[in-house]
């Protein structure tokens, strides 16, 4: 890492947002918005992201990490994140990441609902969206939540004794719940993202086209939804190769 | 009302945290978290993030920050040893502290590997006023043991369950460890809380049911640490029904309160605000 080429800094309205912006190394090519996804993914995640951005402003862009109202190190609790606001502050972070880098041209990419979110962000004007894993069906996301969060409460790896309901309800996982949360990722469906250009995909077997977006196999599972490893961080040197090549062959 | 500034600093400039400021604090007692295992500086459910922020609204400096290697800070030239790298970083960490908020006494908070840290620095640094140990050392005494094993010596539903196991190949699941600490000889480790508490630091020590392989009782605090935890500057709490990272809510809530009234009642200071 050189000195001073991660920059930690607030941003957006009233300086509620943290930024971490990656100055690109070289000749600068075109910028990336990295959307991290929500609750205890954003911190699984953490390294990877960071590992990424690394990977990617050596390559010659311009990167800027950043956490929606709510969620990381920006102001706001747990359980004010929504939605809407999300997507508020991806537009507001692709902005900053334009006006930083002097660089028009960004591309998004995230993990999970972090992707979810740069594909709604239409006035965000990413060129490109690249996606891991997306969340496009809210209703499944949400009931698969629930389903950790009922099986968290007799988790006898980590609680000595049942927990009573009333200690895990409005909880995600580690994070408070609000019911505005709730009710808008049950309206997510995925006719109403835009397509990505690139999805990775931890499930699929073999590369494909669908539309305009090519599909790719990330050749292993990611636990997202392993309540044994919840406190594992999650890693992937092949992703971060595939999302430097595509970069590179975009660009 | 208190602010919140990103940092990059120390020595190479290569930590990166958050210091929150109360608006007109100046001086007194800062409050610095060390990071949990391989969590980034926002600490595990975002318990760090939280904390920083109901004691900025109580009226005490804070900084959170990732150590050499970690979250989002980078490594520092030179040939170090992993003890003196954390040093190092504390120390790069209480003057930034110094710089913000005219802090010059501290106190550190951290959780399993953060508390082993927590620990090295407060034994040896004379600016270092106070710590919160969540889950530090712990050692298996002989009244854990007793208390372990006996109920289930003479609960008969466990021997039935043995007998059934018996003879049937178990599927070998491991589970990843989240975090763990490497232990301190138990002699040295009674040996500096005696000297901190000696030169007037205060100590909270808050062990929770999720270190049940090694810990299980109120009582085992002074089993393990003898005389030095009836000293009136240390004060214990054993959360029988939390996990080690407090992921409900509630438990987070409870722990947050006792760490607020604790730091009050020790270091009220002309900026700290007691909450009814």
């Amino acid at each position: 890492m050189r000195a001073g080429s991660e920059s930690p800094f607030f941003f957006g309205a009233r300086s509620g947002l943290f930024g971490m912006y990656h100055a690109p190394e070289g000749q600068k090519r075109s910028a990336l918005l990295m959307c991290p996804p929500l609750g205890q993914d954003l911190i699984r995640c953490h390294r990877l992201y960071r590992q990424l951005a690394q990977a990617v402003a050596a390559r010659g862009f311009a990167v800027l990490r950043f956490d929606y109202h709510g969620t990381g190190d920006s102001a706001g609790d747990s359980a004010d994140v929504q939605w809407d606001r999300c997507v508020a502050d991806t537009v507001a972070a692709a902005a900053e990441l334009r006006a930083r880098s002097g660089v028009d041209r960004v591309i998004a990419f995230g993990a999970r609902l972090g992707a979810s979110v740069a594909l709604s962000a239409s006035e965000a004007r990413f060129a490109d969206v690249i996606a891991w894993d997306a969340v496009l069906d809210g209703q499944g996301y949400m009931a698969s939540l629930d389903a950790l969060q009922a099986a968290l409460r007799e988790d006898a790896g980590r609680f000595t004794r049942p927990r009573a309901h009333a200690d895990v309800a409005a909880q995600w996982l580690g994070f408070a719940v609000g019911d505005p949360l709730r009710r808008q990722l049950a309206a997510l469906r995925p006719e109403a993202l835009r397509a990505p250009s690139l999805a990775i995909d931890s499930t699929a077997t073999t590369p494909r086209t669908e539309g305009t977006t090519r599909i790719l196999p990330l050749g292993q599972p990611t636990p997202w939804n392993d309540l044994r490893r919840l406190e594992s961080a999650i890693l992937s040197h092949p992703l971060i190769r595939a999302v430097g090549d595509y970069l590179e062959e975009a660009a | 009302m208190s602010r919140e500034e990103a940092h990059r600093f120390g020595r190479a400039d290569h930590l990166v945290g958050i210091a929150g400021l109360p608006d007109g604090a100046s001086g007194g007692t800062g409050v610095i978290v060390l990071n949990a295992g391989l969590v980034h500086r926002v600490g595990p459910f975002r318990l760090h993030v939280e904390l920083t922020r109901r004691l900025n609204a109580t009226g005490y400096a804070t900084l959170r920050f990732d150590l050499s290697t970690l979250g989002d800070s980078g490594a520092a030239p030179g040939r170090h040893t992993r003890t003196q790298q954390v040093e190092a970083d504390l120390d790069d960490a209480m003057r930034l502290l110094g710089e913000r908020a005219g802090c010059e006494r501290f106190v550190l908070v951290g959780l399993c590997s953060g508390a082993q840290n927590a620990h090295t620095v407060a034994a040896s640094d004379p600016r270092v006023a106070g710590a919160v140990f969540l889950d530090g050392y712990a050692y298996r005494t002989l009244g854990y043991k007793l208390r372990h094993y006996l109920p289930r010596l003479f609960d008969p539903t466990r021997w039935m369950r043995r007998l059934r196991r018996r003879g049937r190949v178990t599927g070998g699941e491991s589970v990843e460890p989240v975090f763990a600490v490497a232990p301190a000889p138990r002699d040295e480790v009674i040996a500096d809380f005696t000297a901190m508490v000696e030169r007037g630091m205060k100590l909270y020590l808050v062990y929770s049911g999720g270190i049940s392989t090694h810990f299980n009782h109120q009582r085992q605090f002074r089993e393990c640490f003898g005389r030095v935890m009836d000293h009136p500057s240390v004060t214990t709490r054993f959360a029988a029904d939390t996990d080690h990272t407090y992921i409900l809510t509630g438990d987070r809530e409870r722990l947050l309160d006792g760490i607020r009234d604790w730091l009050v009642g020790n270091f009220p200071g002309k900026d700290a605000r007691r909450i009814a």
